[in-house]
């Protein structure tokens, strides 16, 4: 159990990095597990893009180049959650978009056009081989964003 | 695999799975306990490295990219969790913990389809 002083020190230290970086997700609880959860999706779509594209690119091009573009998009996301200035936050809301967008186009693309996802990607099928979560993380990534943004407009 | 130690794998990450999003609705942050808990995951999933570096010759063609790939990214996935529950004093600490804690359930899932 961790003593009280150091949680009131923690957020005394954290109160002084909001003033600096207002828009960060690191200020509570909720965004740093947020920013978490987007740095684990990160570390394994990437590592994930890298086997495809080292082993078999040749098998699914279009497939394979999708699962790059995603694992750079969460990247992104990941570091702008964590930067938190008025620039990196409207990246992040770009990328939580462009996240969204890319799992329900290739989702219906791969049940229309199977034969350009001979082998799945990350977004293919709605995200469904990875249970769902690209389709719900960019949501919570949203309204996460909004909810920090709306309260530094009222401040 | 090696079916009884991915049997102790999967109780051992299910475990901490749960006892972490138990400790999260409780409102507490990652005690000594939980995080000694995170610390014999990690131990164990270094064994398992180790043991299928040591018997990987015996076994049929499996591609040891694919299959090291995913056993070293689930040992960064539970450390990298475990040093971000340590350093958070909120609920979030076993917040964090549970989401590697699933995630590491999967990936054990799929190394033993590697390995069949």
């Amino acid at each position: 159990m961790k003593k009280r002083e150091e949680i009131a020190a923690a957020k005394q230290e954290r109160a002084e990095k909001r003033s600096r970086s207002p828009y960060s997700a690191m200020h509570t609880g909720p965004g740093r597990a947020l920013t978490a959860v987007y740095g684990v999706f990160a570390l394994s779509a990437t590592a994930r893009a890298g086997y495809q594209v080292i082993r078999e690119f040749d098998v699914a091009p279009i497939a394979y180049s999708l699962s790059v573009l995603a694992a750079v998009i969460y990247i992104v996301a990941t570091v702008c959650l964590v930067i938190g200035n008025r620039v990196s936050h409207r990246i992040a809301i770009a990328a939580c978009l462009a996240e969204f967008l890319g799992v329900i186009i290739v989702g219906i693309l791969s049940f229309t056009h199977p034969e350009d996802f001979a082998k799945p990607s990350v977004w293919s099928s709605f995200g469904s081989g990875y249970g769902y979560i690209p389709l719900i993380l960019p949501l919570i990534g949203l309204w996460w964003l909004f909810l920090v943004g709306r309260r530094i407009r009222t401040t | 695999m090696f079916t009884v130690f991915t049997y102790v794998l999967y109780a051992v990450s299910a475990v901490l799975a749960i006892w972490s999003i138990v400790e999260t609705i409780r409102n507490k942050p990652a005690g000594k306990l939980l995080l000694g808990a995170t610390a014999f995951l990690l131990l164990l999933l270094i064994v398992q490295l180790v043991l299928s570096i040591a018997t990987f010759g015996s076994t049929h063609d499996i591609d040891p990219l694919l299959y090291f790939g995913y056993v070293i990214t689930a040992i960064l996935v539970i450390a990298l969790a475990g040093f971000w529950a340590f350093a958070e004093l909120s609920r979030w600490g076993p917040g964090v913990l549970a989401a590697a804690g699933l995630t590491v359930i999967v990936m054990i899932e799929r190394l033993d389809q590697i390995w069949q």
